[in-house]
């Protein structure tokens, strides 16, 4: 009997709330007692409104902030250990990298190993070999030595996408990646997210408010809207499925997401479930009709 | 040091210069301090700190008050020692101030150079103020004083004056300025990182925050070097125009520092041949040559874009 694998990410009961400003204001959860567990290899979507938590729950899984309660591991170490190994790549929702800078795609995808090395020490031919071969993957290769301001904004979230997975981590975290693409963008992006997930064999979180990104990327769905209703995608339903279902009845996506008994408690009261319709987009009222967990 | 100076001093005789040995260590500060700017200012210029830069150097009139009032001037060695340490002191707090008070304001780093920079200004104009009346009233009791002429002690802080410049101060400013290059080549991978994508530097594990303050803390030892040469007013401009000359140069960040270094490296020899033969201020000379340079650079980078296109 095979060992078990480490989860790629344990949450367990996590609450999050920002400090505030100000002696009228109280501080408000982004996040309040998520519990979940993302497998190794799975390419999970994580799906929510805008203010929903899904920015605060990539912080906290890559150890930028630090949970109010609750623990997180990720592969078995905490968060800024696991980052600290390089064993996470991060793609931010918003490229604010400064484009004028006089450095080229292949520097500009070496500076996050670079900042591995230590300062004595030239970047290893290993870990230019890993670079190139990043640069490759996401189809950069005959423009690597061009300046980082001459890429388009698809081109430069590529080069991004390089940098993230230059360090050759186990898990790659996506933050909004789709936002102002169109649906063949998306389809492209999607088939580049495949090809690093089966090349790189990566577990992969997309975070988005946009279900057609999930569509295009994902083979799992979770729901977060402060409270995360998650759930393990159902055998068989692939992202072809999910795309057509998404396409003509998000309900019936939605509808069979598994919540938690904590949350379902809730959810029966009808005001709450139709208070999460409108925070999550979910439409819990229809989980009869399609069925409930179809896995 | 005698052999050099003589290998020196024939070159540069041969060379149609002839040079005071009085003023070498006016030439050697100048130079390493210069050079020393020009290494920050690529920094300074692509992370877009110049207004921190002219923050924390008129800060430092702050740190000045406070050492006249407390009586540490610079009239001996231990004195000068004592009076760097205190606006040292005080300008790597105001720079670590002006990085608190727009972390506390969501990155509103005007609102906080505003602030920091108003208050030192303020503080150091009151303390200089005390200090002087102080010292009239000893002066009732006492032959002389260090500052009998005030104003002219305000212009030295405000424009500086590098022919006051002694030995002791060179090795101070080298000192200074091996340890602050030496901790910019340690972590240049790491600052290049952050001040390239600074929002996503902790997820690499590069801390944004400590590397803030390291480059800050670095920012505000140099602006103190640079205000020997060009005092508060213009101390800034020595980290802002090597690098913003180099910029409109170049595209390849090795190459961007090179210039930088050479715009530096020129200034000031332009500004030390006007201010030592000429009778110009030294500090302001260097500025202004290094200011020709990067209009020169602008013109070339105009043109370069003209011709391409």
């Amino acid at each position: 009997m095979p060992a078990q694998e480490i989860p790629a990410v344990e949450i367990d009961h996590v609450s999050f709330a920002y400090p505030v400003s100000g002696f009228d204001r109280k501080p408000a959860p982004a996040i309040e007692d998520i519990h979940f567990t993302i497998d190794q290899h799975t390419k999970l979507g994580v799906l929510g409104p805008n203010g929903g938590g899904k920015s605060t729950l990539i912080k906290l899984i890559l150890g930028i902030i630090k949970p109010s309660s609750g623990t997180i591991k990720v592969l078995g170490h905490s968060p800024s250990k696991a980052r600290r190994l390089g064993l996470v790549g991060y793609l931010p929702q918003r490229i604010e990298a400064d484009i004028n800078w006089p450095i080229s795609i292949k520097q500009a995808v070496s500076l996050g190993l670079a900042c591995r090395t230590k300062p004595w020490k030239k970047i290893s031919a290993n870990d230019q070999a890993a670079i190139d071969r990043s640069i490759e993957l996401v189809g950069l290769t005959d423009l690597a030595d061009r300046p980082i301001g001459a890429l388009s904004g698809g081109q430069l979230q590529r080069a991004m996408i390089a940098r993230a997975i230059a360090g050759n981590p186990k898990l790659l975290v996506l933050d909004e990646p789709t936002v102002g693409v169109d649906i063949a963008g998306q389809k492209r992006f999607g088939e580049l997210v495949d090809t690093l997930h089966k090349q790189l064999d990566l577990t992969v979180i997309v975070v988005t408010h946009d279900m057609r990104a999930i569509a295009a990327v994902a083979d799992r769905v979770a729901c977060l809207s402060r409270t995360l209703h998650f759930h393990a995608a159902p055998q068989g339903l692939t992202p072809a499925v999910l795309a057509q279902v998404f396409a003509h009845d998000v309900a019936g996506v939605f509808g069979d997401i598994h919540i938690d008994a904590h949350l379902a408690d809730e959810c029966d009261d009808p005001a709450h479930a139709h208070q999460h319709q409108h925070d999550c987009g979910c439409d819990h009222g229809e989980e009869q009709i399609n069925g409930g967990d179809r896995s | 040091m005698s052999v050099l100076t003589l290998s020196s001093t024939t070159t540069l005789a041969a060379a149609g210069f002839s040079i005071n040995p009085e003023h070498y260590p006016i030439i050697i500060a100048a130079l390493v301090i210069s050079i020393l700017g020009a290494a920050l200012s690529v920094f300074v210029v692509l992370k877009r700190l110049a207004f921190i830069g002219q923050g924390v150097s008129h800060a430092a009139f702050g740190g000045v008050g406070i050492a006249l009032v407390l009586g540490v001037h610079g009239a001996t060695t231990m004195g000068a020692i004592g009076q760097l340490g205190i606006v040292v002191a005080f300008s790597i707090l105001a720079a670590l101030g002006i990085a608190a008070i727009s972390r506390s304001q969501r990155g509103r780093t005007d609102t906080a150079i505003g602030v920091v920079l108003s208050a030192s200004m303020a503080l150091g104009f009151v303390l200089f103020t005390v200090a002087e009346s102080g010292h009239e009233h000893d002066e009732q009791g006492h032959a002389h004083g260090e500052h009998a002429d005030g104003h002219h002690l305000i212009e030295e802080i405000l424009f500086g004056n590098i022919l006051n410049t002694t030995w002791t101060d060179t090795w101070v400013a080298i000192i200074a300025s091996v340890g602050i290059g030496a901790t910019l080549w340690f972590t240049r991978r790491k600052l290049v990182f952050w001040a390239f994508d600074e929002p996503v530097c902790d997820a690499y594990g590069v801390s944004s925050r400590r590397m803030t303050d390291l480059f800050l803390v670095l920012l505000a030892l140099t602006v103190v070097m640079s205000m020997q040469i060009a005092g508060v007013v213009l101390a800034a401009a020595m980290l802002v125009l090597p690098g913003a000359a180099a910029l409109n140069l170049s595209a390849k960040l090795s190459t961007v520092f090179v210039y930088a270094l050479l715009v530096a490296i020129v200034g000031a020899i332009a500004g030390l041949q006007a201010g030592l033969a000429g009778d110009y201020p030294i500090g302001p000379s260097i500025v202004l040559a290094q200011s020709v340079l990067y209009l020169a650079s602008l013109l070339v980078r105009v043109c370069l874009v003209r011709l391409r296109s």
